[in-house]
């Protein structure tokens, strides 16, 4: 038990709030563009939920209890999937999940102050009450694939469920070059080749998952502003991996500012906007930080054996077959 | 106090964790647990999760061939866990749930070695084979 509370205390120590972002001065690459490169997952905000606990209203920020509870909770989870016994084999369990250290922010979702996201219309409350009921009834027993979510198909979470810890595959990776930055997301293997050269997006006729990025520089910030969506990824988290999340129409524009604000950490940000879905706008804000234990992407080809799609096809065809051994009674 | 505590948080965190990519009530029956003890005779490395494959001998002598899925191959490989760490020949015991569709296939919860050792499996049943284990094993 002492050891499991030196462990917190531990824990608490480390981990550091967004630092100021005056004293910081962010590189340049050759080229004379901010320098954003680097590999930068957002595995310390695994224990942070998207929205906030009402209980907590506009406060942002855990109190030293507070933390210690998820802090705790972190180092519980680890430890029951990775073993507390040292092993010389490293144990299978902890290829479920990445860990980090924990932050002390309480919610992903800064604006609306509450931490809460917007209400739906009218319109999408009853397109997504239409879309959840069948989801509920056919997601464990699905007639088709596409009874199943843009994750489980190994499709793609979209702009922002790329981005948003989720389990595993937390890394994101930023490369630039004169006039580009690649925006790299290791969950369902994304790369999003951002022009920053003035360009204009694509015509609105073109509709696709991550839609269509273009990036400018505010000062070191980098501005990417996302349109040209097909409106069938969920916002939220898990691609609507249990029915968490709205999908928005087309109409969805999301714009995400990068903000390096120290060597190992960029201030995420991301506001989420769709008249047609949400009573207004929206913005999810959280650092992504420098892992050393974390630098470097693998390939995610998630249809490669997605075993679990053949298996849960068959595996309903299979429950709605009559129970042969009762019938024969 | 601290085993209740230690159980219902890990209870918390596999039902977390059963969002690895699927539901786990999808693709396995909660209601037919299998114990598997059997030869390791391949680890397949592949995504969105990795499968171990064992022969298992039956009490009639048969040997059948079941598939073990466990979690993603990034995360295996940055753990360290590498293509040595469950060779071919490796004689272990799987505690999981058998899949929906009849086949052999399970959701792995936890291995056992020959020696003793037990690792969990991870896997995204919903829930922890064997509860009563906290702290050292």
């Amino acid at each position: 038990m002492k050891s499991e509370l030196l462990a917190v205390v531990i824990i608490c120590a480390a981990a550091n709030p967004l630092p100021a972002q005056t004293a910081w001065k962010t590189p340049k690459t050759p080229w004379g563009d901010p320098d954003l490169q680097g590999v930068w997952p957002s595995s310390s905000m695994l224990m942070t939920p998207l929205e906030r606990d009402p209980k907590l209203g506009a406060r942002n920020v855990l109190t030293d209890q507070e933390y210690r509870v998820k802090a705790m909770m972190s180092k519980v989870i680890k430890n029951g999937l990775e073993g507390a016994t040292p092993s010389p084999r490293v144990n299978i369990g902890a290829g479920w999940a990445d860990y980090g250290v924990p932050d002390r922010q309480a919610s992903l979702v800064i604006d609306p102050p509450d931490g809460r996201i917007p209400p739906l219309t009218p319109e999408a409350q009853q397109r997504e009450a239409l879309r959840l009921s069948h989801y509920k009834v056919k997601h464990n027993a699905p007639d088709t694939w596409e009874d199943l979510t843009m994750w489980e198909r190994c499709i793609s979470l979209g702009v922002v469920g790329s981005v948003l810890p989720l389990v595993y595959n937390h890394g994101n990776q930023i490369v630039q070059s004169p006039g580009y930055v690649v925006f790299r997301n290791e969950m369902v293997h994304e790369a999003r080749i951002i022009p920053v050269n003035g360009a204009k997006h694509i015509a609105p006729a073109i509709r696709q998952y991550m839609g269509d990025s273009i990036g400018h520089w505010e000062g070191s910030t980098l501005v990417v502003e996302t349109t040209n969506f097909n409106g069938k990824a969920v916002i939220g988290m898990g691609g609507g991996f249990e029915g968490a999340g709205t999908l928005p129409t087309e109409s969805l524009q999301i714009t995400e500012r990068f903000n390096r604000t120290d060597e190992r950490t960029i201030a995420y940000r991301a506001t989420i906007e769709d008249p047609n879905t949400w009573t207004k706008p929206w913005t999810i804000e959280f650092p992504l930080r420098k892992d050393d234990s974390y630098n470097t992407l693998y390939e995610y080809a998630c249809h490669e054996g997605n075993i679990f799609m053949y298996d849960v096809l068959s595996g309903a065809r299979a429950q709605e077959k009559p129970d042969e051994g009762a019938a024969a009674k | 106090m601290k085993s209740t505590r230690s159980t219902f948080l890990i209870a918390s965190l596999t039902l977390a964790i059963a969002q690895a990519h699927h539901s786990f009530e999808a693709e396995f029956d909660i209601k037919k647990p299998v114990a598997l003890h059997g030869i390791v005779t391949q680890m397949e490395w592949i995504n969105p999760h990795a499968w171990i494959h064992i022969d298992v001998k039956g009490d009639d002598g048969k040997v059948v061939s079941w598939m073990v899925e466990t979690g993603s191959p990034n995360i295996l490989l940055r753990r360290g866990f590498t293509k040595k760490s469950l060779e071919p020949g490796t004689e272990i015991i799987v505690q999981g749930y058998r899949a929906k569709n009849g086949q052999n296939k399970a959701n792995g919860g936890k291995v056992t070695f020959k020696d003793g050792r037990s690792l969990f499996l991870g896997g995204s049943n919903p829930d922890d084979p064997d509860k009563n284990r906290t702290g050292s094993r």
